[in-house]
């Protein structure tokens, strides 16, 4: 049992979460945020990737459209390291209802979303694997985003201003004192102990679980609407600019690259449980069908790994509770102590990536004003660390080279542990060192281990025998992580194997059962 | 020409020399050097059935479902072909009395069912209170002395240890395979400065284990070795590309070639002609255009879905590439999101009979002088029952015998 004081704490470790804190430590807040797992291990590493320009909705939400532009420059400014500007095209494929186009520049004008309509020759030019038969071609500022990236140099940040970020920190009970909250307790999931967090306020950022977590508070019937999207990966950047259908958004319009691959989204349908998001055949039989329309021949190249998210949306009575794509993406804040009483709460839903730094504003501003304080937002004016290096952004964006580039200095000093994703055996080490009770996955989506086309075939046994060699971890733990890496990495595989990923997938089990039989070896205990 | 085969791999290999030595004209038409490389380089006849296999020809007539390999190429084809292998391979090569398996360690330290071995391995097998030295090299990264021992201890009645040697295959490498380490292990010096650097670590009486590196060339380096150190040494398999697997690709190429076996390779068999229940010839995707072999004869060996001879499309369509024959195993939810259960897509493949000739759903034979061997075989999932050379040789025995009598 260990007793922890903060001013704040922030339930939930997504995008909005890790704003939240930051913006609470640098307004001069003991803060402390929990995640009962990973940072950015819920919806805000489970989307397509794309830093929006606000160009998807100038005519479907002029109001986001406008925030999306202005907080696509603060991030790129701010969070340079996980952003790469790669531009965006609409485009108008073979088919699609010309009427959107017609009025899209106008719709970017008043919202001041900066669009300029190019050729159709130009955008092929640009990008020679569209569609040819597309009739009508705009740019946009779109850009990728590395949603673990950016949350781990928020949370860094935090760190910098006295925050604590606990990890793997399940809250079991939130506890109060008369009217007003007074802790949150929760169990600390690595190590089993219990750990209460005494605190005046709590901000719940948990997304689509929020529902649950201000239940522990006995505020109950906080309605989120979870809303399902798959996305897939293929194994190469399809196109280097992001590229989405000039039409009333739908499923399948937009084709992301990130870093080194392309991810096809998304799809839209309400799920009863977060922690169950199944990724449906029939989904991804759309999706590579959606694929097609933008780039011919989509279905011969490579899918490598799908996953499935959870929008959090609020409930609203504006349209039928089966369709969540149509309800409002802007953010919600629900206050305690009108709605049941209780000071010292405020339950955050909605909202997406690209504004998460704006809604932390909003959201803290919105406990000022209950609190009776008053403290500037400086979030965007102060740059992010880069969470991987420790060192504050140079303003120097993400290109997909930085990696090649950064091997070719130190290939005579150091192993390259993962040849998909030139992960070098220093990062790692670097990573699990720092975090020590990290699982596979956990370090996975800072450095992207066994995210390529092997999928883990030749890094993971790597990885744990250099884990091994750190001395962070024992045998035991090593050869339960390595058997969970695996069991993971097949839950985004087996819905979309096809084609040479088959292949990938037959050598892979040759690897470790022809020639390892790692089936065989003795259990271990469960891992987390 | 006699006999086109189609594929390097192991069934190819030994068909086409089988029947080279025959006195038959034999063309061998491949992609690439054949998936033995790719191997852990030990024959399996069957390791698990579905429990651990000690006595593998006893367990075979009873092992799997109708429709497996085994139940139509029968013990006795299998035993010819592991016993032809051992004699092509000779005792430098291959060993191992084929009614035991061997239980040898693997590189995660997980002991594996084998029915023969490399000479190199055979000092690994399992025997209850050895104490076993595992080294690593801090410059290899496919092999880790700590998981092979740490999980050997808890595997089996035995103790092991880790010891990892700062020992580059060349100097100044960081990053050495595991071919690189082979070819250094072919030079006597470099053979030498490893005892130096190991010897006095070692403890009395310990058995040595380290990748499967010491030489590709040199196939008695390891004798060496265990001479220079005074201690019994034993070879791991690593993940591929794997020394051992390249050392039976290269006695078993050199053979076919000895033998007047003509490799053409390089390309792929795009298609194949045929004129009712016969295949006229087969057309290879040479450089600059395609050619066709004519044959009165086929041995059709190109490996399963993991050399892409099997193929599933993005709408879940199996087919294979080069005759398009009937499939056997195909159905509804193939795969599954069970990640340690058999995945039933991998037994999809070609049903055929005791000649080895493809069947189609009725159970006719689709051709008459078309025969196949190895991984295009339906109805056995390989890495996990540890089967993928019996039924490899046992099919390519098949297959050859029956050429042969024609």
């Amino acid at each position: 049992m260990r007793r922890l004081e903060a001013d704040v704490v922030v339930v939930g470790g997504g995008s909005t979460g890790a704003g939240v804190v930051r913006d609470v430590a640098m307004r001069g807040y003991k803060a402390v945020l929990v995640d009962r797992v990973d940072l950015a291990q819920g919806t805000s590493g489970r989307f397509h990737g794309l830093l929006h320009s606000g160009g998807r909705y100038v005519v479907s939400d002029p109001h986001s459209a406008t925030e999306c532009a202005e907080e696509n420059t603060i991030l790129t400014r701010i969070q340079a390291n996980s952003i790469e500007k790669t531009g965006g095209l609409f485009v108008v494929a073979p088919g699609d209802d010309p009427t959107y186009a017609e009025g899209f520049l106008a719709a970017c004008e008043a919202t001041k979303v900066p669009a300029t309509e190019i050729s159709v020759a130009r955008a092929l030019k640009r990008e020679p694997r569209l569609n040819p038969g597309i009739t009508r071609a705009f740019e946009v500022q779109d850009g990728s985003v590395d949603g673990w990236q950016m949350v781990w140099g928020a949370a860094a940040s935090a760190k910098e201003y006295g925050a604590q970020i606990l990890t793997y920190h399940r809250v079991t009970r939130i506890e109060r004192s008369g009217d007003t909250v007074s802790a949150v307790v929760c169990t600390d999931d690595k190590t089993g102990e219990e750990v209460t967090i005494g605190c005046h306020f709590v901000i719940n950022c948990a997304g689509a679980w929020a529902g649950q977590i201000a239940h522990l508070a006995d505020c109950p019937d906080v309605q989120v609407v979870p809303g399902r999207g798959i996305m897939i990966a293929m194994n190469h950047r399809l196109v280097n600019t992001v590229v989405n259908r000039c039409i009333h958004p739908h499923d399948g319009d937009i084709l992301v690259p990130v870093h080194t691959v392309c991810i096809i989204g998304t799809t839209d349908v309400k799920a009863p449980d977060p922690d169950r998001l199944p990724i449906p055949r029939e989904e991804v039989q759309q999706m590579l069908d959606a694929g097609e329309v933008l780039v011919p021949g989509f279905r011969e190249s490579r899918a490598i790994h799908a996953w499935s998210g959870a929008r959090p949306l609020v409930k609203d009575s504006r349209v039928g509770a089966a369709d969540t794509r149509h309800m409002s993406r802007g953010m919600s804040i629900l206050d305690h102590s009108e709605r049941d009483g209780l000071k010292g709460l405020l339950t955050i839903s909605g909202g997406k990536l690209t504004t998460y730094r704006l809604m932390a504003e909003r959201i803290v501003d919105a406990m000022e004003s209950q609190l009776g304080t008053s403290h500037d937002c400086r979030t965007a004016l102060e740059v992010c660390p880069d969470a991987s290096t420790g060192r504050l952004n140079e303003g120097k964006t993400y290109v997909v080279t930085h990696r090649l580039h950064d091997r070719e200095d130190d290939r005579l000093h150091d192993q390259i542990l993962c040849e998909c994703e030139l992960m070098s055996r220093r990062m790692f080490v670097d990573l699990i060192k720092a975090n020590p009770l990290s699982s596979f996955d956990d370090l996975r989506r800072q450095l992207r281990l066994g995210m390529g086309p092997c999928q883990g075939g030749f890094c993971s046994m790597r990885a744990t025998g250099v884990a091994l060699d750190a001395g962070t971890i024992d045998i035991e733990r090593a050869t339960g992580l390595l058997r969970l890496f695996l069991q993971n990495r097949w839950i985004g595989l087996w819905p979309i194997l096809a084609g040479d990923q088959v292949r990938q997938t037959a050598l892979d089990a040759w690897i470790f059962q022809g020639t390892l039989d790692i089936e065989h070896l003795p259990e271990t205990a469960e891992v987390v | 020409m006699d006999v086109v085969v189609i594929g390097a791999g192991l069934s190819g290999l030994v068909a086409a020399i089988r029947l080279a030595r025959v006195g038959k004209s034999v063309t061998l038409l491949t992609k690439g050097i054949g998936g033995l490389q790719l191997s852990q380089g030990t024959i399996d006849v069957l390791g698990y059935s579905p429990d651990l296999v000690t006595r593998p020809f006893e367990a075979l007539p009873r092992h799997g479902k109708p429709g497996h390999p085994y139940r139509v190429i029968g013990g006795a084809a299998v035993r010819s072909g592991v016993d032809y292998v051992a004699e092509l391979c000779g005792p430098d090569l291959l060993t191992g009395h084929a009614d035991d398996n061997f239980l040898l360690p693997t590189a995660v330290g997980a002991v594996r069912p084998t029915c023969l071995a490399q000479p190199s391995m055979a000092a690994g097998q399992i025997t209850a209170g050895t104490s076993y030295a595992i080294v690593g090299f801090r410059q290899n990264k496919d092999f880790y002395a700590a998981l092979c021992a740490g999980n050997l201890a808890r595997s089996a009645n035995v103790t092991a240890r880790a010891i990892t040697l700062d020992l580059p295959a060349r100097p100044n490498d960081v990053d050495s395979s595991a071919l690189a380490y082979a070819r250094a292990f072919d030079d006597p010096s470099y053979r030498q400065r490893f005892a130096t650097l190991l010897k006095p670590k070692l403890e009395a009486g310990e058995v040595v284990g380290v990748p499967a590196v010491l030489g590709i060339k040199v196939l008695d380096a390891w004798r060496d070795v265990s001479e220079r150190l005074g201690h019994e040494v034993f070879e791991i398999p690593t993940p591929p590309p794997g020394v051992p697997g390249m050392r039976l690709n290269e006695r078993l190429t050199q053979l076919a070639k000895a033998a007047g076996v003509r490799i053409a390779l390089g390309s792929r068999v795009v298609g194949a002609r045929t004129s009712g229940r016969r295949v006229e010839s087969v057309t290879f995707a040479a450089a600059g255009r395609n050619r066709d072999y004519a044959a009165a004869s086929f041995v059709h060996a190109p490996g399963g879905f993991e050399s892409g001879a099997l193929t599933m499309n993005s709408y879940g369509s199996i087919s294979e590439g080069v005759f398009n024959l009937p499939l056997a195993g195909v159905r509804d939810d193939l795969v599954t999101g069970d990640y340690w259960s058999d995945q039933a897509l991998f037994e999809v493949g070609v049903a055929v009979d005791d000649d080895m000739r493809p069947l189609d759903a009725a159970g006719r034979v689709v051709y008459s002088n078309l025969h196949c061997a190895g991984g295009i075989l339906a109805g056995a999932t390989r890495w996990s029952e540890k089967s993928g050379e019996g039924i490899a040789l046992g099919s390519a025995v098949r297959a050859a015998d029956t050429i042969r009598r024609a």
